[in-house]
């Protein structure tokens, strides 16, 4: 308070806010890590099994369908925004899939199915920035809706994927080793990178997402951006519902339940800030890897699955106090109080 | 005086007022209400089950549940937050109730679920207002937390209850009228009369509609939160109560969707997500509306899985028609 107000805050102040900032850089990257490595560790100590190819292989099949999901999810919280309905969306994409492998190839299934997600995305985008309706109810209303027609299309029935080996592959099979899942997490990570970072798209997005009357005064399209980033969204969510099919090889209109949580919580341990403005996107993908790891581990140790939704909602709220204490003190040191 | 709502009669000129006028302010202001009573009186004409009166009671019946809770989301609502984890209050104060009652009789299971929502609903209202995280969030996050804890309090079993008397307050009627919505009246005329006749219930209103103006006035902002999410609990838990007695059991996720309907109730009625604009009158309209919808619908066999369908689209397009009355009447806003 007794501090004069000056102009050239950030000189006098840099100090607190640099090494606030640093503290939190540091725990981005570090901190899930570090999580991950003491479930590992503490896990093979209690139970070698947990150390097994086998099992490792699981979950990083696991983590990779997350994070493909969570990388989407990250580029609309860095927008301000956020989608609840991936969750459906994953699950009437993976039944068109399982459904257009009969009738198709694969080639074209893959390629239909995505278009599919991409659609529903933009329509969520649309809906949310035509209509003016916040992303989080307007999602909301799309996730039953989805969910409805998920259960209208498999008619509440499974569909099984029989005699398709090569589309099995696209879970069971290894490139130079590396499970096929895990390298289309790779590829999603590095192709969603690329646009938010080097690309006037994804500055627009994180200037959507920082300041979105200061984007608007500049002159950025928001309507467009948020359509194609929700697209994105759905896309990945395609995607990730492409891979859960190869993996299940067994599906119906249920899947994905509870997916949206999974996906906010892997991107906001991952680093991503709900305030908007910025995405870490290699974040998610080792917060996923820290989720499925944690999953494993409650399976092997042979804990009811129900404590399982009781972990990920812990996390997702020590996460979020995390999130909320780093914009406190950021603000806090920017405003020269720290 | 900020707490009440702006509307179209408070305009300078006093001068008398066409019947023209009045047919448009009754229309603006209590659309729902109208487009309710159209969608009852078409209904009434095109399908001879759906005016029977037993239908007619089933309405009562099943809005009633989704209406209780919806009560308390309007409040919260009003006060600029949002609660989605009332599925995971409800089932747990169910499955606490259908627990404890063959041990400790009927009143005092009762009063415990309610005790128990209120304390949940507090535990929402602490996350969001003193952890700082956004309310839909974190609820959305508790709500998994709400439902392990009731899953593994069940150990993923259903409980029964088998109290003839207790079931009664689910299944009974009294004076011609199903007992939960006798019970759906009572919530909606006693929050009513919290909102708009004590100090802390017009703070929710003030906070919703200008949180930063209502700190700078010395209002509790966070305390307010608090007790709205409260409320939200009791509401919720007392749509727990009288559902566990319609279904005579109860399970942790005997709710699922939940928060769905009730959201929708509230912003079917009205209510505005931009938060201190809304009423409970358009709230118990929105949820006999909705279960009017999904009635129909079963009368004309249209299948179970179109409802879900049909909860998303009432809900987007009652925002839509919203912004657009927003958009296109920028004088009526405050």
């Amino acid at each position: 308070m007794q501090t004069p107000m000056n102009p050239t805050v950030s000189a006098p102040q840099g100090k607190p806010l640099a090494s606030v900032l640093r503290f939190f850089q540091v725990f981005e990257s570090v901190g899930v890590l570090a999580m991950l490595l003491i479930v590992v560790v503490a896990m093979s100590i209690i139970n070698p099994v947990y150390l097994n190819l086998n099992n490792v292989v699981n979950i990083v099949i696991t983590a990779s369908i997350i994070s493909v999901v969570g990388m989407g999810m990250t580029m609309a919280v860095a927008m301000g925004g956020l989608d609840l309905s991936v969750g459906s969306i994953q699950a009437l994409t993976a039944c068109v899939a399982a459904s257009l492998l009969d009738t198709t190839n694969i080639p074209l299934t893959i390629v239909g199915t995505l278009l599919l997600g991409m659609l529903i995305g933009m329509l969520n985008g649309a809906i949310i920035s035509r209509l003016r309706v916040p992303a989080f109810v307007a999602t909301l209303g799309m996730m039953s809706i989805l969910r409805g027609a998920a259960l209208l299309f498999t008619d509440g029935q499974s569909i099984l994927i029989m005699g398709h080996d090569d589309f099995a592959r696209l879970n069971t099979g290894r490139l130079l080793g590396i499970p096929v899942p895990f390298i289309i997490a790779l590829i999603t990570l590095a192709a969603f990178y690329i646009l938010l970072k080097h690309t006037p798209f994804g500055r627009h997005v994180c200037a959507i997402g920082g300041n979105e009357n200061a984007a608007l005064a500049t002159g950025l399209k928001i309507g467009r951006t948020r359509v194609l980033v929700f697209g994105l969204v759905g896309l990945s969510a395609a995607l990730s519902g492409i891979m859960l099919s190869a993996q299940l090889l067994i599906v119906d209109g249920t899947l994905g339940t509870g997916l949206e949580l999974q996906a906010i919580a892997v991107t906001v341990l991952g680093g991503t800030s709900l305030a908007g403005g910025s995405g870490n996107l290699p974040g998610t993908l080792l917060g996923s890897l820290l989720v499925a790891a944690i999953s494993s581990a409650m399976n092997i140790l042979r804990v009811p699955p129900f404590y399982q939704y009781l972990a990920l909602g812990l996390l997702l709220i020590l996460a979020l106090a995390l999130d909320a204490l780093r914009r406190t003190l950021v603000k806090r040191a920017m405003m020269g109080e720290a | 005086m900020s707490s009440t709502m702006t509307n179209v009669s408070e305009t300078p000129e006093a001068r008398p007022r066409s019947p023209l006028y009045w047919l448009r302010y009754s229309i603006t202001q209590y659309t729902i209400q109208w487009l309710l009573l159209i969608v009852v009186i078409i209904l009434s004409l095109a399908n001879t089950n759906f005016r029977q009166p037993a239908n007619l009671l089933s309405v009562l019946l099943q809005a009633s549940f989704a209406g209780i809770g919806a009560a308390g989301m309007t409040l919260i609502i009003i006060n600029g937050a949002f609660d989605l984890s009332v599925a995971g209050i409800l089932g747990l104060c169910g499955v606490v109730l259908g627990l404890v009652l063959p041990s400790i009789g009927i009143v005092p299971s009762i009063l415990l679920a309610l005790v128990v929502g209120v304390l949940l609903g507090v535990v929402n209202g602490l996350v969001v207002t003193k952890v700082r995280v956004p309310a839909f969030i974190a609820t959305l996050g508790m709500m998994y937390i709400y439902l392990a804890i009731g899953f593994i309090i069940t150990n993923g079993q259903v409980v029964p209850v088998t109290d003839a008397s207790f079931r009664s307050l689910g299944t009974g009627n009294l004076l011609g009228l199903p007992i939960p919505f006798l019970i759906m009246i009572v919530t909606y005329v006693v929050l009513y009369g919290v909102l708009n006749f004590t100090t802390y219930g017009r703070f929710i209103r003030a906070v919703g509609s200008n949180p930063t103006a209502s700190r700078v006035a010395g209002i509790p902002v966070d305390n307010v939160q608090i007790f709205a999410f409260a409320l939200v609990g009791l509401c919720t838990a007392l749509a727990g109560v009288a559902l566990t007695a319609y279904l005579s059991s109860a399970q942790p996720n005997m709710a699922t969707g939940y928060e769905l309907r009730v959201i929708a109730a509230a912003v079917v009625g009205g209510t505005s997500l931009k938060g201190g604009q809304g009423t409970l009158f358009g709230t118990f309209t929105g949820a006999l509306f909705f279960t009017v919808i999904n009635n129909a619908l079963n009368l004309f066999n249209v299948g179970a899985y179109w409802q879900y369908v049909a909860v998303g689209l009432i809900i987007i397009t009652a925002l839509g028609l919203e912004a657009l009355r927003h958009r296109f009447a920028p004088a009526s806003r405050g």
